[in-house]
């Protein structure tokens, strides 16, 4: 220990790391490795519980059943948030302030007023109901893996916008301007020129979307039913119900292993290990 | 940059190891409380008007007679939490509400072995006094519907069999996940079994059962959200807590109940396996079946005494799902709380794999 403390007196700046670190070991690290140690069978050191995700005919279903609700909610996020992000940046400050709070609502809601005004809009007789019931269709979205989409999509799209918004807001126009003058197509420009320049953003709003959706548990468990339960319920059930601490340990952790495998794949792709800070940039600078 | 970022994993993986050494040291069990000296009970149940029905009708009369003895109440009594106060040797809790299975299934190992001896046993219901625990209310799931969906009382649904029969009575179904509201045994119940002929539960034959409705149902996993399903008319016809049909009819709804064959349970307190109050607690707990405690709680929440002797005051629409009361013409079937703690995980499993296939 002194050896490293005197490794570190040069640097005295990483002194402010420490009251940060002490806190994550505390409320992250510790209670992180309690539970792989219960996974692997408390000292037992046993894959049992790991090979029993695999072999009890619903672990998989789940989470096979999350990461296509999580992979929808993320296309639809991008889907809105790229030309809402693009907008965004084409606007005068004033309207550029309106569209951010306009995006920032959802984060200023509280989690259970949202969903429980979700419940009111997507339950039978409901106006989507309603709506379909125009065309002849019975489509009631409360208590599906659709209407959980439908509802996820709304409250992760800040996580696609901002970062989206601070990746386009760098991009030089000129550069797009200099194409056209070479004779290009608009579309063309846009497609050679702005969109690779935007992929930093892109990656950082799709990691962030689809990994916040994968652990998603207030809405599911409000919205959905437990026929078409997602990763998060499940866990609630096994620590909960069935006091299987060791069964649930093992199901996180294959959780955070998938994540962090998707989060590093990404960051080769983009250099967006950053992406919250991106966030946290966009929030910063421009909330009017 | 690859050397400072090794120095930050150094930092980081040492403050780990002294935390994680730090946090290994609390195991030594904390000495018993003296009962007859000043005693603060940790009493734990799931809030709402029914916990501070406890405090009016158990706490505060207790505390009057033993002035000792005070209480401080928290929800929700959340079984996971006693297993990591237990496992962590820092049991902050002293009586929990739970379900008798949970309490007899755990019994030794989470909850602690309770002698209640010396309470009167005689009108009590059968299963109320258990090795680990105390019943204090039964909890009945009767079959009821929404009047206005079946406003023919000649076509209306009479028995159970009616309830899994889609032909006859269309309609969206609502049924509570949890075991103690009876999605295993009405199934069997409309299939057939004799109502005295349920335990040991044929669950694989029960799931059979529910499958003939289950595009038709709505499974709901906790009460309350099957409670806002029938206020909001979401669902028809239903298996749903008296507890809960009491508030709906209070607030307007027209519900009427099929008295045929009616599943109940028994809701009990258990003390954490290792609370230094142990004694106090017990003491406590035995007072929680008197008579007029008892009927305290019925009238609060529209639930069956677990002391026959009581005698509530209820309310209109409470007599209404008085499920040992006049309205009641069918039969009832109280859970089986030892089936249920030596099969809980299994059955769990079974029930889980089914709602999610």
């Amino acid at each position: 220990m002194p050896g490293l403390l005197r490794r570190l007196r040069p640097r005295p700046q990483w002194l402010l790391l420490v009251p940060a670190l002490t806190l994550l070991a505390w409320i992250l690290l510790v209670p992180l490795g309690n539970s792989f140690l219960r996974s692997v069978g408390n000292g037992d050191w046993t894959l049992r519980h790991y090979e029993s995700l695999f072999t009890d005919g619903v672990t998989m279903r789940v989470l096979v059943r999350t990461a296509l609700t999580a992979a929808a909610v993320t296309v639809i996020a991008f889907l809105l948030g790229y030309p809402y992000a693009y907008l965004m940046t084409r606007v005068g400050p004033r309207m550029r302030g309106v569209l951010l709070i306009i995006v920032l609502i959802p984060f200023w809601t509280s989690v259970m007023a949202r969903n429980y005004a979700w419940i009111v809009i997507l339950q039978r007789n409901g106006p989507v109901h309603s709506f379909f019931e125009l065309f002849g269709l019975d489509v009631v979205l409360y208590g599906t893996v659709a209407g959980v989409t439908v509802a996820m999509s709304q409250v992760l799209l800040p996580f696609m916008v901002l970062p989206l918004f601070s990746a386009l807001s760098g991009i030089d126009r000129r550069l797009l301007l200099a194409a056209r003058g070479l004779g290009s197509h608009p579309l063309v420009a846009f497609w050679k020129i702005y969109w690779p320049l935007s992929r930093a953003g892109v990656v950082a709003g799709l990691i962030l979307v689809f990994t916040l959706s994968l652990g998603f548990y207030v809405t599911p468990a409000l919205l959905g039913s437990p026929q078409q339960s997602l990763v998060a319920q499940l866990l609630g059930q096994r620590t909960t119900l069935l006091l299987d601490f060791s069964g649930a340990g093992a199901l996180g952790m294959l959780v955070l292993v998938v994540t962090l495998v998707l989060v590093a794949w990404a960051n080769r792709l983009g250099g967006t290990i950053s992406a919250i800070g991106v966030v946290a940039a966009a929030r910063t600078k421009d909330q009017p | 940059m690859v050397l400072r970022t090794s120095r930050v994993l150094a930092v980081l993986v040492a403050t780990a190891v002294v935390s994680m050494t730090a946090a290994c040291g609390g195991d030594e069990p904390a000495a018993a409380v003296d009962p007859e000296g000043d005693v603060k009970l940790t009493f734990v149940a799931y809030g709402g008007v029914g916990q501070d029905a406890m405090i009016k009708h158990y706490q505060e009369p207790y505390t009057k007679a033993h002035p000792n003895v005070t209480f401080t109440n928290t929800s929700p009594p959340d079984v996971a939490q006693v297993k990591a106060q237990v496992e962590s040797g820092a049991v902050l809790w002293d009586v929990v509400a739970t379900a008798p299975a949970a309490a007899t299934q755990n019994c030794g190992t989470l909850f602690e072995p309770l002698d209640f001896s010396g309470v009167d046993k005689s009108n009590l219901a059968e299963g109320t006094i258990g090795k680990c625990y105390i019943g204090n209310f039964i909890n009945a799931s009767p079959f009821a519907y929404r009047t206005e969906a079946f406003p023919d009382p000649s076509k209306a649904p009479k028995t159970i069999k009616d309830f899994f029969d889609v032909q006859n009575f269309p309609g969206q179904r609502g049924i509570l996940t949890n075991l103690q509201n009876g999605i295993l045994e009405y199934p069997l119940l409309a299939d057939g079994v004799a109502p005295d002929a349920l335990y040991p539960l044929d669950v694989d034959r029960s799931l059979k059962k529910l499958n003939t409705i289950r595009k038709v149902t709505t499974f709901a996993p906790n009460v309350g959200a099957l409670q806002q399903a029938v206020g909001s008319k979401q669902v028809d016809m239903f298996l749903l807590a008296d507890a809960r049909l009491v508030p709906l009819m209070d607030e307007g709804a027209d519900i009427t109940v099929v008295w045929d064959v009616t599943v109940a349970s028994i809701n009990c307190f258990a003390v954490p396996k290792g609370s230094p109050k142990k004694v106090a607690a017990e003491r406590f707990l035995s007072t929680v079946v008197s008579p007029e405690a008892v009927a305290g709680i019925s009238e609060a929440l529209g639930t069956a005494p677990v002391n026959l002797a009581a005698k509530p005051n209820l309310s209109e629409n409470a007599k209404k799902v008085e499920v040992y009361g006049d309205a009641n013409t069918g039969k009832t079937v109280l859970q089986d709380v030892q089936w249920y703690a030596d099969n809980f995980n299994e059955v769990t499993a079974k029930l889980t794999n089914w709602l999610a296939g």
